[in-house]
């Protein structure tokens, strides 16, 4: 069975990539959130189905195009992500205490999926587009395309906020903070400001998440969490504080759930994927690309 | 220039600070002294706006500044360079520069501050591109110095400069804080190494477990007998 069907194998390993990739976009804002406000966003995984529904919406009732939709989407997210800090996180993330953050972000994650669940059903959606079963094919191995697109647009924003921490005044502050938040604001930087527009970034990375998400699979209100807890063990994995950590994190993850499934069985791919998890916080808890890229969040 | 009145600060149930009053004028160099745990540190940091005072104020250039926030502070153009210089290891030698010149009054004089940085130590520009973390500790003491100064500050305060830096940095701080002074850059110095300080101070303030327990200028403190006994003498000896 094991050699059975190599071409299987790579198209398993291929998927596993595409799905990683996901997960690795959901872990770097959750990686962002964390190193400026030291903040656990476990609602990250409901926010990013929130947008799988805002696309899914723009779809069907307005023959959006989800790739077109991308754009107002984000911009959207962005908005969000701010709001949510100034709203909701401010006075949490200025204290010592980290259990008042939590529990604002486990009240989002519940409010979103009762507010999901009351809008949308807790049926499954999916969306069907055109071309949503258009395969390329390979060397043997089929692709569908829209998954493909997904891992082009996750690593593209991988890329793009990579780039922007690195080579930005706002973002290399926002590296700065997460190192020291206090010596930020000796050097005349708002601290508010560095929160709000980290929190812009990982809302709009959640976005971009979503519809991937909405492209690809089928969704319910309830699949946040399990989506968040993915992208911690994928942060865990990767590193906390850099961005390429975090990305490759999401994608060892994902290779480790599908051929995981492919060869014991999607209930023992769930076992391994936290047993690794807890391996590697017992051997590797600064994660296994921890000193290995250099883009620090 | 700065003027600290009656100021009161607790750190929860603990008083730090009592009844301290200390004022800088414009262009000098004041040397803050006393033991450990004087209240040196929590000084400086109420100054900077990252400790409240429950009582008292502080005053620069004619506008309170105990009821603004640390950022906002910087702008007024005081600057604090915290003990243990808090540099950004991660970020680059010339990131951490670039962040010293964040507020919207010093970013425009970017380029002309980082040239006067690079002139005050030459070796941060061979080292610009290297993570601050990886320098010497006389060259990341170098780095935070020049990254208060990209701020354009007007005062410059400065928390243990000289603390476990070699004996030829320490120097090189003393000369580094007479130059800037001559650059108009007013200093609050806080230092263990009371002799230097009091030498180069025009007017130093003693903390004792709270309280300002003497003032006067450099010279005459360092000429003064109890604090010779009190915090040089041991020095002396050794």
């Amino acid at each position: 069975m094991i050699l059975g069907d190599i071409g299987l194998i790579g198209q398993v390993v291929v998927n596993g990539i595409l799905f990683g990739s996901m997960y690795g976009i959901a872990a770097i804002g959750l990686s962002l959130i964390f190193g400026t406000m030291r903040i656990v966003f476990i609602a990250q995984g409901a926010v990013i189905v929130l947008f799988a529904y805002f696309c899914f919406w723009l779809f069907n009732l307005l023959g959006i195009d989800p790739y077109l939709s991308l754009i107002p989407i984000v911009l959207v997210a962005l908005l969000i992500g701010t709001g949510l800090y100034y709203g909701l996180f401010r006075e949490a993330a200025a204290l010592q205490d980290r259990i008042g953050s939590l529990l604002i972000a486990v009240g989002v994650m519940f409010f979103l999926e009762n507010f999901m669940t009351v809008i949308w059903t807790p049926n499954p959606r999916a969306i069907v587009t055109s071309y949503g079963f258009y395969t390329l094919n390979l060397i043997g191995m089929h692709f569908t395309l829209v998954r493909v697109i997904g891992l082009v647009i996750a690593a593209l924003a991988t890329i793009a906020v990579a780039t922007f921490l690195k080579k930005t005044l706002i973002g290399t502050a926002v590296r700065a903070a997460s190192e020291d938040v206090e010596a930020t604001s000796l050097m005349g930087i708002n601290p508010d400001r560095v929160n709000a527009f980290t929190f812009a970034i990982g809302i709009g990375l959640a976005a971009i998440a979503g519809i991937t998400l909405a492209t690809t699979y089928s969704f319910d209100p309830m699949y946040g969490i399990d989506f968040a807890i993915k992208a911690l063990v994928a942060l865990t994995l990767g590193g906390i504080g850099r961005v390429g950590a975090a990305f490759m994190g999401g994608i060892i993850l994902g290779l480790i759930e599908l051929l995981g499934t492919y060869f014991v069985g999607a209930a023992w791919a769930q076992a391994i994927v936290f047993a690794v998890f807890l391996l590697a916080l017992n051997f590797r808890p600064q994660g296994l690309f921890g000193g290995a890229t250099s883009e620090k969040a | 220039m700065l003027e600290v009145k009656n100021l009161d600060v607790w750190y929860g149930d603990v008083q730090v600070l009592r009844k301290v009053s200390v004022h800088v004028d414009e262009g000098s160099i004041v040397a803050l002294v006393g033991a450990n745990g004087a209240g040196k540190t929590t000084l400086l940091r109420t100054i900077s706006g990252l400790l409240q005072p429950r009582k008292g104020e502080i005053v620069f250039a004619d506008k309170p500044l105990h009821t603004m926030k640390p950022q906002d502070i910087v702008d007024q153009g005081i600057i604090h360079v915290p003990e243990g210089r808090r540099l950004f290891a991660d970020l680059t030698v010339l990131e951490n520069l670039r962040l010293g010149a964040y507020t919207p009054t010093a970013r425009p004089f970017f380029l002309e501050s980082m040239e006067r940085v690079y002139k005050l130590f030459p070796v941060l520009k061979e080292r610009k591109d290297q993570k601050a973390g990886t320098l010497s500790g006389g060259e990341q003491q170098m780095l935070a110095i020049g990254r208060a100064v990209m701020a354009r500050p007007k005062l410059i305060m400065l928390d243990e400069p000289s603390l476990g830096l070699s004996p030829i940095f320490v120097r090189a701080m003393f000369e580094l804080i007479a130059t800037l002074n001559d650059q108009k850059v007013t200093i609050l110095l806080v230092e263990q190494n009371i002799h230097q300080a009091l030498k180069i101070a025009h007017q130093a303030f003693v903390l004792k477990i709270g309280k300002i327990v003497m003032s006067g200028k450099g010279d005459e403190l360092l000429a003064d007998k109890e604090i010779r006994k009190a915090y040089i003498g041991e020095r002396a000896s050794k």
